[in-house]
């Protein structure tokens, strides 16, 4: 991560504000199949998909925490999802310098179902029980296929977020 | 970076667990800095939701108009009888001075969220700890229990469904037993005495007497009992959003009779029972027996349409221990 944390965070938590927000609203209200887009998870794969799988964690991390604040789930439960969720689509942007859109999406679309596949296995861990069922083959490829539908906007809002500047995009002309 | 996250995560939900005051507070604050986004969220998603609303439920909505006709005609009946057995029954416990859920007061509050996630079953409500809501009261609305209080803010509280994995709640299973006709003959021999009628003219000697006969009397009696109502009682948890809770650590008993699709649950209430007793769950879907030691469990239809809550009523009831401590 080229800029500083204290550079981007500020832009970052007003997105998380504001994706909070688009969650607790339309976004429950929505749901196709039955199941809430997660678009918050989404901007977290994103990040990864936009920028690799340590800003992806940072990032998926505190919007994560955002959300265990703001709908009363325990702390750090999503943020453990949402980091992974971010992890993984940035760990897959190793392999490409520079990923054309529909890779981008591929990639958001793995992190955010890494990241909701993990949510049960959280849950079990806190002591939940029944948290794992068969809605679990409707639930993450919903969230995985609104999540790369919606990469197009989100990965250039996180390369905004998180200061990533175009050029950086580029390799030099003669390595 | 990402073992260190997750090290973090997983200390963070330790403490939070836990209970601890300071993320309390940090959700108190951070929910008042939410609440303008929110607010705008909702207004400016108001037309897409309605849209949305229109186009995905207009087929069902209509199926449904037609359903609920057809219910409520069948119903009208039952209504005055049930109204009549409610009045008659709340005046017998205010002779007995045993408390009913009428006796507590309540806090009608609208839905204004769901749940953000996939594998909660929860509403926010527009009511909070300044109209009186606490921690772990039981809400309903006119069909019956709805689930209970997790969270609480000055303006707003988080109600747990009573479909969520997490929520647990003691119950009671009343099973009306079907009257029976018991038909009885009895042949019964007993000597007697026949004492003179004074009607019969005396002999003309002028001494009484008495005439020994044997009788023999076939009778034939129908009782029909009035129905009985058993108890039994268990723990109703849920088991997600598209699955039954269950009821289970039922007393298997033949003293409580058997327990059949159709009867109806009702909080147990008790002293340490966050939910007063009496309120109406819902009515067994499926009886499912289970093997060895481990008992039935039963499948309950929830008699509150947790998908269609607008309104909800949260009782201002804490048990005596919650009190008394």
């Amino acid at each position: 991560m080229e800029a500083p944390l204290r550079a981007w965070l500020p832009r970052l938590l007003l997105i998380g504000v504001v994706l909070l927000a688009v969650q607790t609203s339309i976004a429950t209200e929505l749901r196709p199949f039955g199941v809430a887009i997660q678009v918050v998870l989404a901007c977290a794969a994103a990040a990864g998909a936009a920028s690799g799988s340590t800003e992806g964690a940072i990032a998926g991390f505190l919007l994560g925490l955002m959300y265990d604040l703001g709908t009363g789930t325990p702390l750090g439960a999503t943020a453990l999802t949402m980091a992974f969720g971010g992890y993984v689509a940035g760990w897959g942007r190793q392999y490409r310098i520079e990923p054309r859109w529909w890779i981008l999406a591929g990639l958001t679309a793995v992190g955010a179902a890494a990241g909701e596949a993990a949510v049960p296995l959280v849950r079990v861990m806190i002591g939940e029980t029944d948290v794992v069922s068969r809605q679990m083959l409707v639930i993450v490829p919903v969230v995985a296929v609104a999540a790369g539908a919606l990469s197009p906007l989100f990965v250039p809002t996180m390369r905004w977020a998180l200061r990533i500047r175009p050029v950086e995009l580029r390799l030099p002309a003669d390595a | 970076m990402i073992v260190a996250l997750a090290l973090t995560s997983v200390l963070l939900l330790t403490l939070d667990l836990r209970g601890n005051q300071v993320f309390d507070g940090i959700r108190s604050g951070f929910s008042v800095v939410m609440s303008p986004f929110d607010r705008a969220a909702e207004v400016a998603s108001a037309p897409v939701v309605r849209l949305w609303r229109a186009y995905d439920d207009y087929d069902r909505v209509v199926e449904e108009n037609r359903a609920l006709h057809a219910q409520v005609d069948a119903q009208r009946s039952a209504e005055i009888a049930a109204q009549n057995a409610i009045i008659e029954n709340q005046d017998l416990l205010a002779l007995e001075g045993l408390e009913s859920l009428a006796s507590y007061d309540s806090v009608t509050a609208r839905l204004i969220g769901q749940s953000p996630g996939n594998f909660d079953q929860q509403v926010e409500i527009d009511r909070g700890a300044i109209h009186g809501i606490r921690v772990g009261m039981a809400a309903l609305n006119e069909a019956g229990l709805v689930g209970k209080v997790t969270s609480v803010l000055p303006q707003s509280s988080i109600i747990m469904l009573l479909t969520d994995p997490s929520y647990a709640v003691p119950v009671k299973i009343l099973a009306t037993q079907e009257p029976t006709v018991v038909v009885s003959a009895t042949t019964t021999t007993s000597p007697s005495t026949t004492l003179p009628s004074a009607l019969e003219v005396a002999p003309a000697s002028g001494d009484s007497s008495t005439t020994s006969t044997t009788s023999t009397t076939t009778s034939t009696t129908t009782t029909s009992s009035v129905p009985a109502v058993v108890r039994e009682t268990g723990v109703l948890r849920g088991q997600g959003d598209l699955r039954l809770p269950r009821v289970s650590f039922i007393a298997s008993s033949t003293s409580f009779g058997r327990i059949e699709v159709g009867d109806t649950v009702f909080t147990a209430g008790g002293s340490t029972s966050l939910a007063p007793p009496n309120i109406p769950v819902g009515r067994v879907a499926n009886v499912i027996t289970r093997a060895g030691t481990a008992g039935q469990e039963l499948e309950i239809e929830p008699t509150a349409d947790l998908n269609r809550l607008q309104f909800v009523r949260v009782v201002l009831y804490l048990p005596p221990s919650e009190v008394g401590g």
